[in-house]
Order: C-alpha cells, then sequence, then structure tokens
C-alpha cells in the first residue's frame, strides 16, 4: 500500500509578468509519506516557495496533479480547497504572518472557528496548544508585543492546533537566531515524533534541513536529488 | 456675485491669488530643485488608479461645493439683472407726482398735466446724461378675449407718445419689423408676448378692456416684443390720445420715464448723476430754504454730529453728513445742500436727527416739509433692481456655502484622512529614504507635490462637476417657481457663471487642500526611522529636548514671533554660503505670520495630547489644560456680556475639556495605567460635552440669563457634538468589540470573520475615528434637516389658524371694485348665496409709521389693511400677544376692533425676536420697539401712521400681535388690520375693496365656487384662489426647497463613502499578506470580501447611529424650542425619508468596499503571500 500523503506528478508553473516567462517549477514529481519531515532546499530562486505553494494549494498549477490524502487537490473548488486547508493542513511562515489585530490566542484559534468549532471549544483548546508551545502567559499579547521566537511559536500553535495531518512551513526559522532556532526545531520535531504529522519545510539552513528525515534538492524548477534516504 | 459675507469678491479673488499664486511658484522651485522627491512624489501618483480616483473625489469636494455655490449665486444674479434689464429696457428711472390731485385713484400713479411734462422738458434738454423723457399714461384694467373669453384681470394698459419715445428704442414686432403707435387706427392695439400668451390673442382679435366697469373694445393689431415701455406684464400698447380718451384724462398723464445715455445696462451707471440732477430739479426752493433754516438750529447740528460719528456708519454717508453741516452754515440756499435734502438716506439721518432734540413741534414741522419738499418723486428703478439682483445672489451664495460648511469640514477631514494613510502605506519606503539622507523637509515636500498634483487636478474637475451641480440646482429652483407657490410662475432662471467666481472656487479649494496637506505632510515627518523600516509600532518620544522644542513653537507662534525664526535660519543658511535656501526662507518669512494660528493650535494639541507622561512635562500639562479650563471662563463670561450663546457653549465646552485633560494628567502622575487614565479622561470629556450640548436652551437660560444665538450654532453644535459622541466612541471600543463577539459568539460561521472585521478597524483608531466622524457628520446635518422640514411642514397643517379659517382668497382690479359683492352674488345666476358662509373685505394700502416713544422716530414703510366688518366679524386668526385690557380671547380683540377704528392690531413679522434673527422678503420696514415675540405678555403701544402722498397723520394704538402662522408666514400677505372707517377720512380717494376673503357652508365645493366667482367677477378682474391649495404650493415649495438643501448637504455623504473606498483600497495593499495567511488556514473568498463589507458596516452604521441619534436629538429640542413661538409645530420623524437616507449612504458604502473587497478575495493565497 502506498503510504504517500502527499503525491505530485509533473508539476509545471510559470509566472508570466508581462514581459517575461519564468518558468518556476519544470515537471516536478515528489512523494510524502504520512509522519515524514522533508526539508526542500536549494539555492534562492530555484522555485522552492513556488512548489511548497503549488502542493498546498495556495496557488495554481498549469500542468500535473498534486493528490494529498487521495484528494486531487486542484480538481477541488477553491472554496474547497479553502475548507479542505482549514481541516486538514497547518501553515508556519517566516514572520510576520500573524495577524497583527488579534492576540495570541485569537490568532491560534482562527483555524478552528474556520473548521466550525464552537466559540468556547476553540478557545479551550487554543489555550492548550499554546501553553504547549509554552506561551500560555502571553495568550493575550498581541504579536507586536512577542520576540520573533514567541511569534514563531504561536504560529506553529495555530498550524497544529486544529491536529492537521500536514504542516507546510516556509522558512519557519528563517528570522530567528541560531538560539532560537534550535528551539523553534526542537518543537517541531517532537510534535512531529508525537503526532505523527507530516512536515514539508522550506528552508536554506543546513542544520535545519539536516533535522528533518529527507532532503529535497532543487535547482531551476527541478528536483535534482530527492533524497530517498532512511529517516 | 459681487459680495460673498459682506466682502467684496474681487478682493476675495485677488487675496486668494495672491497666496496661490506664490505658493503655486514656490511649489515650482523646490520642485525643480529636487527633482527626486518630485519623482518620488509624480511616480506613486499611477501606481494605484483606482484610490487616486477616489483621492481627485475626495479632495474636490470643498471646491465642487463653492463652484456650485457660486454658480447658484451668478445665475441668480444674472437671472434677476436680466429680468430686470429685459422689464425695464432702455427705462433707468421713474418719475412720479408727489402729490395726489383730484384726478387720482386708489392703487394709480397720480396724474400731472401735459403742460407740466412739457416744461420738463425743456427744463431737461440740456442735461445730456439724460437721452430720453418720454410721458405716457400707465393704468391696469381687466380685459377679456372675446374670442375665446379667456380674461386678465390686471392688464396693463400702456398709453405713449410716439413722439418722446427718442431715446428708448422703437417697438419690434414678434414676427420682426418696426412699427410705430402712431400707425394705429381708432380702437386699435398692439399687445405684448405676455398679453398674448395670457388671452391666446392673436392680430385681429377683439378685446374688452373694463375702463372703471365699462366695456371698451379694441382691436389687436400686432404682437410686439416685451421690454422698456411694453413691459414684460401683460401689457396692452395704445396711442397716449386713446388712452387718455378711454380713461377719461385728456391732457394729463401718469408716467414719466427716463433714459440715461447709453445703453440698457451702462446707462444704470449713470443713475445716481441722473437721479441727482432729478431731484435737484424737482426740489421746491421755498420748502428747502424753510428746512434749511430748521435744520440750521444748534441742537439739531449737534444730534447731526453725533449721529455721522456713530459707529457702523457708511464713510459716504460720513461724507454727506460733514457736508450738511457746511452747507447748513452757508447763508444761502445751495444746489448742493437741495441734493442733500432729496436724498433719502440723508433725510432718514436729520429726521433722526431731529427727533433727538426731543422738540416735538419741530418733528412735525420737518416732517410736513419733507412731505412738500419735492414736486415729483424719482425713483431710480433700474439701479434699485440690479442691486437687489446682486443682494438675492449674494446671499443665496452664502446661505449655500453656508450649508455647505459641513460638507468641506468632511472634505477637509478626508484630505488629512488621505495622507496620514498614504504616508502610512509608504512608511517603510519614506523610513528608506530617511536613512539615505532625505530631511523631514524633503518628505514634507514630497507630499507637498504629491498633494498639489492632486488638487491641481481635482480643483478642475471640482469646479467643473460644481457648475453642473448648480445646472441641477437651478434646475430644481426653477421647477419649484414653475410649481407655484412663490408667486413667481413666469420668472425662470438663466444658467450663468463668472469666470472670477471659477477662480474663486478653484483658489479657495486649492488653498484649503494645501493648508490641510501641509499639515498632514508636517505630521507624517516626524517619524522614526527604524521603526519605518521595520514597520514596527512607532516608540513613544521621551526626549525633554522635543518637549521643549514644542513649548519654544508654542511661544514662537502665539506671540507670532515665527517670520523672526525664519529670518534666523535665512541668515544661518545665508552665513553658510546657501544663497539660494536663505532667499527662499526669506520670502517664506512673511508668509510664516499667516501660519502662526494654526501653528499654535496644532503645537497645542499636541502637547496636551502628546504621550509625553514623565517629569515636568506633566507639570506643563496641567498648567496647559488649568489655561483651557481659564480661557473657557473667559468665554462664559463673554457670552454673558453679550448675550450670545455661542461664546457660553464654547466657553463650556473648553471648561469641561481643560477639566478632562487636568483629570488625565492628575491620573498620570498618580501612575495610572496610560490607557485607562486615558479613556477616563476621554469618556469624560465625551460624555460630558454631549450631556451638556443637550441641556434645553430654557434652562441654560435660567443658569445664564437670556441669550442670543443665529443659524450659525447649528454648524458648531453638529461639530461639537459629533466630536464627543466620536471621541466617547473611540475610547471604548474595546468594550463595544467585546458585546459584539459575545453576541456572535452564537453565529458559528460568521464568527471567524466579525472577529477580523471588528479588530481591524479598533486597530486603527485614528483613522476608523475620522471616517466615523465624517460619516456622523453628513448623516448628523441631513437628519436635522429631514426632521426641521417636517416640523415645519406640520405647521400649516391647522388650516384654521394658518388662513383664519377662510376657504377663499380673492382680489378685483382697484379701477374696477365690486360696489356691493353681496348683492352681486345674490343676483349672479352662477352662484349661490345660501353657499357663502361669511364674506370678509379689506385693502392695502401703503402706509409710513412710527411709534410713539421709541428710539427710531424715522418714517418706516408698513401697510394697513383696512378692513371692513365682515371680515373682522369673520376672521378666526389667532393671537400670539394680546395687550393688557383689550380681553383674554381672539374673538374679543376682533370684537373690541370693530367698534374702535383707533386701535389696531400688527402681524408678527413686524415683532422684532429676542434672537435678532428675523429676515425673509416679508418683514416690513416698520419693527416695534420695546415688545419681543417671544414675550408672555405687551402693553397697548401708540404708534403714528402717515399717508404717504398727502402726509396726513392718523394715531393708532396697537392692541395686539397676530400669530406667526396667520395668513401662511405672512405670504398671503402682511401689514397692521385696523376697521377702515378713521382711514377712509384721510385718504385722498375714496379707497374701494380691493381685497377678498371667504368662507364657505360646511360641504360646499370650494374649487367651483372659486371658479365660478372669478367667471362672475370678471369685468372686475377678479383672481380667486381656494386657500388651502395655496398653503399646499407653498408648503410644497418650501418642503421642495427644503430638499433640495438637504441634497446639497448630502454631497458629504459623497466624500463619507469615498473615504470608506480609500480606506478599503488601503487595507487591501496593507492586508494583502494577511489576507493571504488568511486564505491559507482556510478562510474562503466571500470570507474575504465579507469581512471587508463588515467592517465598513461596522464604520458606516456606527456613524449612521451617532448621525441619527444626535441629530434626532438636537431636533427634538430645536421643534420644543420653536413651539414656545409657533404652537402648531410638531415633532415628526419623517421615517421614510431617513431610511432612505440611510439606505442610500450604506448601500453607497458598501458599493464603494464592494470593489476592494472583490479584489482582495481574488487574491491567491500564494501571490498574496509573496507581497511585501
Amino acid at each position: 500500500m502506498d503510504e504517500s500523503i502527499v503525491h505530485a506528478t509533473g508539476i509545471h508553473k510559470t509566472y508570466d509578468t508581462g514581459k517575461v516567462q519564468v518558468n518556476a517549477l519544470r515537471g516536478v514529481d515528489l512523494s510524502v509519506r504520512r509522519g515524514e519531515m522533508v526539508a526542500i532546499m536549494g539555492p534562492s530562486g530555484c522555485g522552492k516557495t513556488t512548489m511548497l505553494n503549488c502542493l498546498s494549494g495556495l496557488d495554481d498549477i498549469d500542468a500535473g496533479q498534486v493528490t494529498i490524502e487521495g484528494v486531487v487537490l486542484h480538481d477541488l473548488a477553491d472554496d474547497e480547497r479553502s475548507d479542505y486547508r482549514a481541516r486538514s493542513m497547518g501553515f508556519v511562515f517566516q514572520l510576520y504572518n500573524l495577524l497583527p489585530v488579534l492576540t495570541s490566542v485569537e490568532n491560534v484559534e482562527m483555524p478552528l472557528l474556520l473548521s466550525g468549532v464552537g466559540a468556547a471549544e476553540a478557545r479551550r483548546r487554543s489555550l492548550e496548544m499554546l501553553d504547549h508551545v509554552g506561551l500560555a502567559d502571553r495568550a493575550g499579547h498581541l504579536p507586536s508585543e512577542l520576540s520573533g521566537g514567541q511569534r514563531q511559536r504561536v504560529t506553529i500553535a495555530r498550524a497544529l492546533v486544529n491536529q492537521p495531518s500536514i504542516i507546510w512551513a516556509d522558512e519557519p526559522t528563517g528570522d530567528l537566531d541560531s538560539e532560537t532556532t534550535a528551539e523553534i526545531m526542537e518543537l517541531i520535531i517532537e510534535l512531529n515524533r508525537a503526532n505523527q504529522q507530516s512536515f514539508i519545510l522550506v528552508t536554506h539552513s543546513e542544520e535545519v534541513g539536516a533535522m528533518a528525515h529527507r532532503i529535497v534538492r532543487m535547482r531551476d524548477g527541478e528536483i535534482v536529488d530527492d533524497g530517498l534516504r532512511a529517516a | 456675485m459681487e459680495d460673498l459675507f459682506g466682502v467684496r469678491m474681487d478682493h476675495i479673488m485677488l487675496a486668494l491669488l495672491a497666496v496661490f499664486v506664490p505658493s503655486l511658484a514656490v511649489i515650482c522651485v523646490l520642485a525643480i530643485r529636487s527633482r527626486v522627491m518630485l519623482k518620488m512624489a509624480l511616480r506613486n501618483i499611477p501606481r494605484r488608479k483606482a484610490q487616486t480616483t477616489l483621492i481627485v473625489v475626495g479632495i474636490m469636494i470643498s471646491t465642487l461645493i463653492m463652484a456650485a455655490s457660486f454658480g447658484t449665486g451668478d445665475t441668480l444674479t444674472f437671472s434677476i439683472k436680466k429680468s430686470v434689464v429685459d422689464g425695464l429696457g432702455t427705462i433707468d428711472e421713474f418719475v412720479i407726482s408727489a402729490r395726489a390731485g383730484e384726478n387720482d385713484q386708489f392703487g394709480g400713479a397720480a396724474y400731472v398735466p401735459v403742460e407740466r411734462f412739457t416744461r420738463l422738458q425743456q427744463q431737461l434738454a440740456d442735461v445730456d446724461i439724460i437721452d430720453g423723457l418720454a410721458a405716457g399714461l400707465a393704468e391696469t384694467a381687466p380685459t377679456v378675449n372675446e374670442r375665446n373669453s379667456l380674461s386678465e384681470g390686471r392688464m396693463q394698459i400702456a398709453g405713449v407718445d410716439p413722439d418722446t419715445l427718442e431715446g428708448f428704442g422703437g417697438f419690434v414686432l414678434d414676427g420682426g419689423g418696426d412699427v410705430r403707435v402712431d400707425s394705429l387706427g381708432p380702437n386699435e392695439i398692439f399687445i405684448n408676448s405676455a398679453a398674448a400668451e395670457d388671452l391666446e390673442a392673436l392680430p385681429g382679435d377683439t378685446l374688452t378692456v373694463f375702463v372703471y366697469g365699462d366695456p371698451v373694445a379694441l382691436t389687436v393689431r400686432g404682437i410686439v416684443s416685451g421690454g422698456g415701455p411694453v413691459g414684460t406684464e401683460p401689457t396692452l400698447l395704445m396711442h397716449l390720445a386713446g388712452a387718455q380718451r378711454m380713461f377719461g384724462k385728456e391732457g394729463y398723464v401718469n408716467s414719466i420715464v427716463v433714459s440715461n445715455r447709453g445703453d440698457a445696462y451702462s446707462g444704470a451707471d449713470l443713475s445716481d448723476e441722473a437721479t441727482r440732477t432729478l431731484r435737484v430739479l424737482f426740489t421746491d426752493r421755498q420748502a428747502a430754504s424753510e428746512l434749511k433754516a430748521l435744520l440750521s438750529q444748534p441742537t439739531v447740528i449737534e444730534q447731526l454730529g453725533l449721529r455721522a460719528g456713530r459707529p457702523m456708519v457708511s464713510e459716504s454717508l460720513q461724507a454727506d453728513l460733514a457736508l450738511l453741516q457746511v452747507e447748513l452754515a452757508k447763508a444761502e440756499l445751495s444746489e448742493e445742500l437741495i441734493a442733500l435734502f432729496s436724498n433719502e438716506e440723508v433725510r432718514a439721518e436729520f429726521l433722526e436727527a431731529i427727533a433727538a432734540t426731543g422738540d416735538d413741534a419741530l418733528v412735525r414741522e420737518v416732517n410736513t416739509l419733507v412731505v412738500s419738499l419735492a414736486e415729483f418723486l424719482v425713483i431710480d428703478v433700474k439701479r434699485n433692481l440690479l442691486e437687489t439682483a446682486e443682494l438675492v445672489g449674494n446671499v443665496v451664495t452664502s446661505f449655500f456655502i453656508l450649508f455647505g460648511l459641513f460638507s468641506i469640514m468632511v472634505g477637509i477631514l478626508l484630505i488629512f484622512l488621505i495622507f496620514v494613510m498614504l504616508a502610512a502605506a509608504r512608511r517603510s519606503e519614506l523610513g528608506m529614504a530617511r536613512a539615505v539622507g532625505a530631511k523631514r523637509w524633503h518628505l514634507v515636500q514630497m507630499f507637498v507635490f504629491e498633494g498639489t498634483a492632486y488638487s491641481l487636478v481635482s480643483g478642475v474637475v471640482g469646479v467643473a462637476l460644481g457648475l453642473l451641480a448648480s445646472a441641477l440646482i437651478v434646475g430644481i429652483i426653477n421647477q419649484i417657481f414653475a410649481g407655484g407657490g412663490s408667486g413667481a410662475d413666469d420668472f425662470q432662471l438663466t444658467r450663468h457663471f463668472e469666470l472670477r467666481s471659477a477662480v474663486v472656487a478653484y483658489c479657495l479649494g486649492m488653498v484649503i487642500t494645501f493648508v490641510t496637506v501641509a499639515v498632514s505632510a508636517y505630521r507624517v515627518s516626524r517619524m522614526n526611522i527604524v521603526a519605518a523600516i521595520r514597520d514596527l509600532p512607532t516608540p513613544q518620544e521621551t526626549n525633554s529636548a522635543s518637549a521643549l522644542q514644542l513649548l519654544a513653537r508654542l511661544l514662537m507662534s502665539g506671540l507670532f514671533l515665527l517670520p523672526f525664526r525664519v529670518l534666523y535660519l535665512s541668515i544661518a543658511s545665508l552665513r553658510r554660503g546657501l544663497w539660494r535656501r536663505s532667499a527662499a526662507l526669506l520670502f517664506v518669512a512673511p508668509l510664516s505670520l499667516l501660519a502662526g494660528p494654526v501653528v499654535f493650535v496644532y503645537t497645542l494639541f499636541q502637547l496636551l495630547l502628546s504621550p509625553y507622561r514623565q517629569g515636568w512635562m506633566v507639570v506643563v500639562r496641567m498648567v496647559l489644560s488649568t489655561m483651557v479650563v481659564v480661557a473657557g471662563i473667559a468665554l462664559i463670561l463673554l457670552g454673558t456680556q453679550t448675550d450670545q450663546v455661542i461664546w457660553v457653549r464654547l466657553g463650556v465646552t473648553c471648561g469641561i475639556v481643560g477639566a478632562g485633560l487636568l483629570l488625565r494628567s492628575s491620573m498620570n502622575v498618580n501612575q495610572v495605567r496610560p490607557e485607562l487614565s486615558d479613556r477616563v479622561a476621554y469618556t469624560f470629556i465625551g460624555v460630558a460635552t454631549l450631556v451638556y450640548w443637550f441641556i434645553p436652551f430654557n434652562i441654560m437660560e435660567t443658569v445664564f440669563g437670556e441669550l442670543n444665538g443665529g443659524v450659525e450654532m447649528f454648524f458648531i453644535s453638529g461639530i461639537t457634538m459629533v466630536a464627543a459622541a466620536v471621541c466617547t466612541v473611540m475610547f471604548n471600543a474595546d468594550v463595544l468589540l467585546k458585546f459584539l463577539t459575545t453576541i456572535t459568539a452564537r453565529i458559528g460561521g460568521l464568527r471567524p470573520v466579525l472577529v477580523t472585521a471588528v479588530a481591524y478597524p479598533m486597530s486603527a483608531r485614528f483613522r476608523t475615528g475620522l471616517t466615523l466622524a465624517m460619516f456622523a457628520l453628513v448623516i448628523f446635518t441631513m437628519i436635522v434637516m429631514s426632521i426641521l422640514t417636517e416640523a415645519f411642514s406640520t405647521t400649516a397643517e391647522d388650516d384654521s389658524s394658518v388662513v383664519g379659517g377662510w376657504d377663499i382668497t380673492a382680489r378685483v382690479n382697484p379701477s374696477t371694485p365690486i360696489a356691493d359683492i353681496r348683492q352681486a352674488i345674490e343676483e349672479s345666476p352662477d352662484l349661490e348665496t345660501s353657499e357663502f358662509e361669511a364674506i370678509g373685505g379689506f385693502t392695502y394700502i401703503p402706509v409710513q409709521a412710527r411709534q410713539r416713544g421709541a428710539k427710531e422716530q424715522g418714517w418706516r414703510s408698513y401697510a394697513v389693511r383696512a378692513a371692513d366688518d365682515g371680515f373682522l366679524a369673520g376672521t378666526e386668526t389667532e393671537f400670539h400677544l394680546i395687550a393688557a385690557g383689550y380681553g383674554d380671547t381672539a374673538e374679543e380683540v376682533w370684537d373690541r376692533l370693530r367698534g374702535d377704528s383707533a386701535l389696531v392690531v400688527v402681524d408678527a413679522l413686524a415683532v422684532p425676536l429676542r434672537t435678532g434673527f428675523r429676515g425673509g422678503e416679508n418683514v416690513p420696514e416698520f419693527q416695534l420697539e420695546g415688545v419681543y415675540y417671544e414675550d408672555e405678555s405687551m402693553d397697548a403701544i401708540p404708534i403714528e401712521v402717515r399717508e404717504p402722498t398727502t402726509g396726513a397723520i392718523i394715531e393708532l394704538t396697537v392692541i395686539a400681535v397676530l400669530d406667526e402662522t396667520a395668513d401662511a408666514f405672512g405670504q398671503l400677505g402682511g401689514g397692521m388690520i385696523a376697521a377702515r372707517h378713521q382711514l377712509d377720512e384721510v385718504s385722498p380717494f375714496p379707497i374701494p375693496v380691493t381685497n377678498y376673503r371667504i368662507k364657505v357652508t360646511e360641504g360646499a365645493d370650494v374649487a367651483q365656487i372659486s371658479r365660478n366667482l372669478e367667471f362672475t367677477f370678471r369685468q372686475n378682474g377678479m383672481e380667486s384662489n381656494v386657500l388651502a391649495e395655496l398653503v399646499d404650493e407653498s408648503v410644497s415649495a418650501n418642503r421642495a426647497f427644503n430638499y433640495l438643501l438637504t441634497g446639497f448637504m448630502g454631497l458629504g455623504l459623497m466624500v463619507g463613502v469615498a473615504s470608506l473606498g480609500v480606506v478599503s483600497l488601503r487595507a487591501v495593499v496593507e492586508r494583502r499578506q494577511q489576507i493571504g495567511v488568511l486564505r491559507a488556514i482556510g478562510y474562503r473568498r466571500n470570507m474575504v470580501q465579507l469581512s471587508f463589507l463588515l467592517e465598513s458596516s461596522f464604520v458606516v452604521l456606527l456613524g449612521v447611529a451617532i448621525g441619527v441619534g444626535l441629530g434626532t436629538a438636537i431636533s427634538y429640542l430645536i421643534v420644543r424650542e420653536i413651539r414656545e413661538d409657533v404652537e402648531t409645530i410638531r415633532f415628526t420623524f419623517p421615517w421614510l425619508q431617513i431610511v432612505i437616507i440611510v439606505a442610500v449612504a450604506y448601500l453607497f458604502s458598501l458599493l464603494t468596499t464592494f470593489l476592494p473587497a472583490r479584489q482582495a478575495s481574488r487574491i491567491y493565497p500564494a501571490e498574496a503571500l509573496r507581497y511585501e
């Protein structure tokens, strides 16, 4: 039985800026197994973030097919894709991706509310999640009142609060110092181990990549090494 | 239009150009010198086209409102002038006999022998400024077209002498071709177009004219164009000899007209000189010599000196009075003195001076002499009418600008908001520019360049749209006129716009924008570079040096020392070799004097509201707050001294603000959290101000004594109350937020959307507060206008008080009165006597009046309604005040009048208001003293009334004041009412009954009876109308005009809607990345859209709630206050209209937000996340 949770074949993506066309992805194939932590690495402009966006359904693709948990993602209507993301995916971005007008707990509970969880239950689970990432005492703070590491913890809490099967992380430690990076990665590894959730990370950092089960290397919109090695 | 708020438009234009042109020149020089900043500014403009469009719309609103106001004023001025010139042609002055003779009749001009006119021609033969003098006969008579039975009750009959018409132009047939009156055969006439239209007459038709009741058949020879001797009213034109024969006035004329040198327009410029020449010529030298002797007495000369020295006396009148004293001192009677005697303004002054001597005998002697002073009266009719045209245009423009002030205010707020948001949007790039060496001044320049570019374009668009708006307003006014009720059915406005008005509107709009942009640019430039680049919140400034700078700036601007500071900087630049900068500063130095008050107020606000919370700054703030309280007390004292409510209201408000700020400072000293101290202080200020402004006026008066206020209070109260409400709401928004989220917690699906929809506006309080204030202000004004319009239309609902219980009003031609109307009705086959319950008759007699023992002793124009017994017994008109001892009920007063013809009642418009605000065309010159309309009681007031043609004086006693609602608020006619017998005795002519009021029996068909009356008495020229219909038309016209004003004020709504559009567009850009995050974590497209729409709804509905709430409350208070004087007024909430206003405001806001919201929802999450 195929254990792949994410299965992408022949993905093409071209950006048309009006003056030039950029082939960001040129026939990418990738599979990720359930519970696997995959790091996507490569030089700037090689298409790492584009691949993450296309695979997670944040962006459209020009050709190919992405299947997640047996669902062909790009066959879904936009609203269905939104619902699917709310239910089954979590996202962690580099920085500043918390809603600045909402407090930590309000940011965390947003996916739950979007999935139709009741307000009281959402609040309870969000506080639990914040506690889990060590930020119970910062629940009422606005993002501007938190440090970079704390903000990223809130982002991770938000990504995990709905217990999604896949977490997409784009440069989750890109803006953090080495000590905080280590803390955040420890947290991610612990959560991955505890919950058997799949993590797909885009990173520049070799240290971060080394902590993943597998490193996928890209260049010029193609996968040059899918890193199929044992975790 | 020549004046605006009493200032010459030429001066306004020059002053504005003097500010605008140098400012633009300075900006151009700066732009050439700072090309990089210019590029940065200009390249921002096409980046976001939709936003640029909305900015242009927002900025142009002030220009639009002013251009629309000026356009309407210009159109009115031009149209009235045109109608004056069309009507008078080359006629500039009328000359009428000042003495009534045995030939004369009531209602007609006095006759003079033709020989006297011939002598006059000889006397004026050498006067070169007069190029035409014509004599004629002017009468009115009922006329019927025999072909179709159409009639005209007041047909003008003009008999002209073709030999004297030189200088007046000839007569032109409608189809073209000159004609002469001497070409007419016996019983042939020309008619003008107005007569042809009314009677649907054609050449060859026979018209029957009823001359004193006798029919005369005349044949229409042709139709001539109106104007000049032909006039614009329905007129029959015939040879003078024929007219004289027809009216039995052989050898007499009663109309002498003068044409000055020049054409129809330029002739009026010589009016002063021509009038003076004619008046000197017509003055009786014997009477003038006697008058000179009386006025030369030392006591009179002394009084004349005192009058000349009074404040508010115009320079020209001062010069005339000085000359009068000099000429009186001379031994002989000079031409100059005669001219001064015949000058009405000077005459009023010396009559007042005589009255002030307290010598009653002298007063009577002088008054008698004044009456016999001139043989003819010279009326400079064209110049007077042209001046009236100017006045009407000026008043209307000022009126529209006043009512547009709210929208202009809202427009200024929008400009400020736009630039604050532009700055927020470009914060990091501005920070970057600062980091690489740009100075604050450069950032100010950049925004000023951008603002100037927007303003230059939007000014042009504003003027163009303003013209369109004025065309629309003019169209609506024409409709209102056409709808009736105004009595000006034929008067139509012709669209006209002066270039000068366009320049003034454009420059005013530009100057307002310049100032607002400069202030907001200055605010923007004061940023923290690091915070800006990293897009972090601005840290609080705690640097005491900045605080000291603020204090220094406050002192400098307060003491008008800014020019010295700029001068110092100029010298410093020169010493550093920066001569161009030095020269520029030198140039700006005098202008900085003008900026002083703006800088002072801005700095004071900065100091009072700044986040300095440490050390001695708290003490400074406490001192300043105390000064605000002291200023408030000073204003209250000023208000109680001058009895002006505006100062008291502002004073108490200042006191509340100062107390709130003191409270805040003292909490800061005691280490209270800043959020809490701000909330407590500003909530206190907001709530206390609201409570205070809601205190009813009468309670205010029990504390501060009687206070007066005008229309300006509407604007002041609106702005203050809206500001207070917005302040209260914004500083307690979190409570509102909690409340809303608690409620919506139950609506599962909506909750995540609501959370963000409410959180975003509350996180940008300044922006939200400004938008909220704009909406609240606009809705407030519209609600108040709507409710008051509705309330005023309820005053006419009680017909019996408005029309005195009568059903029909009718008037007949004075030359063909009805001998006995009751008998005539009995004899008429078309009228049923049993259907007439009561018939009252009266006659309007123009008189002059003065109050005995009053300060004002000059004769003032007024009218007497000499009423017969039928009228006094049948009227149900109510009284507002009844003099002690003359009864308690209206019936008793009317009975007293019937029994004693020395008693009169006056209309409400002859009694002043305590507020001093009594305006309108129906207000008579004569005003009672010692009694106010608001009073609870009055004493009988002795007055004297003079018949102007004979000078006969009778003494009367005013025993009551009619209710303000009587005669449909004076629109059906005003004047005092007296029993007619005593007036009959003093009139030189028999006084016929000219006006009738008729009451029909219950169930009778009023409209049919009115039509039958008109038909039956067509030979008497009767015009009959159903009173209820007239009142309805009048109410409808007033209502339509108020709707027009409401609509005009609704222009501000456009600004509010545009502001929401700008805010939404900005939000989409600012939150692009956040939208990406939301979409990534599961927000659907429609949720993004809904979130934006809910956000706008939150602001709009909150603004609407504040506007509707405050507007309703203040209107209720206003109606309650008015009710004390006008008992029939009722507070009515016009649901439909208000629902429409709210719905339009909401729908347009949603529509403007919809596009950006849709745009936001269409962004791909990945694309949004990439955006920086």
